[in-house]
């Protein structure tokens, strides 16, 4: 909501600078950049590698830097580990995301069109609401909602993690925004052709959101895909854990063995990176929207 | 709830308004009442922060309330701020660690990522998109992978930052276990954990100011140059006026974000070693969860809350200057 105003006017005056001969300055601005890449980089690539090594040699003083005897045992070990099927935690991550991700969007895209398009008494009301739920943290709603699962028995069920996640106040303030745009003579002309309004906004309206609903879709699985407070409180019994949680519970279970650690943590961490880093552009899109994160 | 009744509309209604009535109302319906959840839940936490409550208690007819979980006014207040107990203690050291913590990620962000944004600018489109890829990357990652990659680093013996340190001749420090080392009067553990979520978030801020300077005419900068000025003057005078807005908003969220802190310094230290890095969260997800000391916790998220939303307000007031202009 802030800083969208930006990208649509700032394509026009770039090249005029770019022929202005700065060649030095330009080098010391690559320069400086390069620098930067391996702080960004390494700490990455020590997670590779020392998931590589031998355990022996991950606890070398001095480390080396590649393994010396290269060895896959780590992953072997991890994937073997009856104690630790990295499916079905897969799953859990993939079902709480994917679940909410498509609440969201409905919901999002329903209530934002509902503001943005029809006059109703409760308008204001609601739409103050969601203004003052997108303020408050979801520390001080933590505890209640606790209380609630734990009444209805949800505690250690992944429909904990989904009951209070299918209105999203930052979501229909974006839907809002997008629905406004939207010209009303093409839903008057769905109206004529005796289209109900549920048609209208299945078939219209819908349609029109989608880029929108694209990254709002990206930005709510990222969150949901790497959220670890309401998780770990939710879920305590390890076989429905997601995966922050298993990933940390791995981590104190075998401490002193880090070449393994550093190995669950690639499984865990860098198949869903290399999926972020495709849709990185809408997850910027995302961010600069509004700075949600 | 319905929207025919309610109307003032003198003109007799048309089956379009009847159908866009019923439209608004089968969504409302169900809308309000899972809204009424969430109102439910925010009277609730505010009940709670006034009484003396534990799940494991078995406390009056309402909610668990009262009897045996007593009602004890601004008594958890009163406590956090003047009291001796242990609890309050601790609440006062997370309280000051939080801000220690805040006031560190801001200024060392926006020196990270202001820099680099304006340099990043400035190159050539396809390379940029390959760096902007590259610093994006840790943003993207969970950020317990981030605390357990950091954790390796740290790791006194056969962690990488300890052998640059002997390589140069430095001391290594055990970083996240020694109390007593610190660094300009704040933690080494602090230090660590600050250094780890830098490294995760600086991204974040840097496409938002990429995003911010890629509205700056670059014709007003070449002006300043000619007229004389440094690049460096011409950056202070010229573009940061005009970023102003982007800057600000910056700042705002980079301390909301780092006021809620908690993922990376559960998994790196937990709050030690000392208490050194006990941050609001973490006491708060303590005392509710592990300690069952709820009503304590209640409060406590309060304190945070305000905070967050004092900040919240003085965005929003950013904001709508900005829009005047």
């Amino acid at each position: 909501m802030t800083t969208q105003a930006i990208p649509q006017a700032g394509s026009a005056p770039r090249k005029g600078y770019r022929r202005g001969g700065k060649l030095a300055g330009r080098s010391l601005a690559y320069l400086i950049l390069t620098i930067g890449l391996p702080l960004t980089l390494l700490p990455f690539l020590m997670m590779i590698l020392t998931s590589f090594k031998t355990n022996t040699e991950a606890l070398r003083v001095p480390p080396t830097f590649w393994p010396q005897h290269f060895t896959v045992e780590n992953y072997l070990k991890i994937l073997n580990n009856p104690k630790l099927p990295l499916l079905r935690f897969y799953a859990n991550s993939t079902f709480v995301a994917v679940f909410n991700v498509s609440t969201t969007l409905f919901t999002s895209a329903l209530v934002g069109y509902l503001l943005a398009k029809f006059e109703f008494p409760l308008k204001r009301i609601l739409f103050g609401w969601y203004l003052l739920s997108m303020m408050i943290p979801f520390q001080i709603t933590m505890i209640p909602s606790y209380l609630i699962l734990a009444k209805l028995g949800l505690i250690n069920s992944l429909w904990g993690l989904v009951v209070f996640s299918a209105v999203n106040a930052f979501g229909i303030f974006m839907m809002r925004q997008f629905c406004e745009t939207l010209p009303g003579e093409l839903l008057d002309a769905g109206r004529i052709d005796g289209a109900s309004e549920w048609q209208i906004f299945f078939r219209i309206v819908l349609p029109q959101l989608k880029p929108a609903l694209a990254t709002l879709g990206i930005l709510v699985f990222m969150s949901n895909w790497n959220a670890y407070l309401w998780p770990m409180i939710v879920l305590q019994k390890i076989e429905v854990r997601t995966l922050p949680v298993i990933l940390t519970w791995f981590n104190s279970t075998y401490t002193g063995q880090p070449a393994l650690i550093m190995a669950a943590t690639v499984l865990i961490v860098t198949p869903i990176l290399l999926v972020f880093v495709n849709f990185q552009r809408w997850i910027v899109q995302g961010f600069t929207f509004s700075g949600f994160k | 709830m319905n929207t025919r009744h309610q109307k003032p509309d003198k003109r007799p209604k048309g089956g379009l308004a009847i159908a866009k009535g019923r439209f608004v109302a089968s969504i409302l319906m169900p809308l309000l009442l899972y809204q009424s959840v969430g109102i439910f839940i925010l009277a609730w936490v505010f009940a709670l922060m006034f009484f003396d409550y534990s799940p494991g208690r078995l406390g009056g007819p309402i909610l668990g309330l009262g009897g045996s979980n007593p009602f004890v006014g601004l008594k958890h207040f009163v406590e956090m701020f003047t009291g001796t107990s242990a609890s309050a203690a601790l609440f006062r050291t997370s309280l000051k660690n939080t801000l220690i913590f805040a006031f560190l990620v801001l200024p060392l962000n926006l020196l990270i990522t202001l820099p680099l944004a304006y340099l990043l600018e400035a190159i050539g489109e396809r390379l940029k998109v390959i760096y902007r890829t590259i610093y994006f990357l840790p943003v993207l990652t969970s950020s317990v992978g981030v605390a357990l990659i950091w954790m390796s680093m740290y790791d006194p013996q056969a962690g990488w930052i300890n052998t640059i340190l002997r390589a140069v001749g430095l001391r290594p420090v055990a970083w996240l276990s020694d109390p007593r080392a610190g660094f300009l009067g704040v933690p080494v553990a602090m230090w660590a954990v600050v250094i780890a979520y830098l490294w995760q978030d600086y991204g974040y801020n840097m496409v938002i100011f990429i995003a911010a300077l890629q509205n700056v005419p670059h014709e007003l900068r070449e002006a300043a140059l000619i007229d004389g000025a440094t690049p460096f003057q011409a950056f202070l005078r010229v573009v940061l006026p005009l970023i102003q807005p982007t800057f600000l908003f910056v700042c705002v969220m980079t301390m909301l974000s780092s006021f809620q802190v908690f993922d990376i310094i559960q998994v790196m230290t937990n709050g030690g070693p000392g208490y050194k890095t006990q941050v609001l969260m973490l006491d708060i997800y303590r005392n509710a969860f592990r300690y069952q000391n709820m009503g304590w916790a209640a409060a406590e998220s309060f304190i945070l809350v305000l905070l967050v939303m004092g900040i919240t307000l003085i965005q929003m007031r950013i904001l709508r200057t900005r829009w005047e202009y």
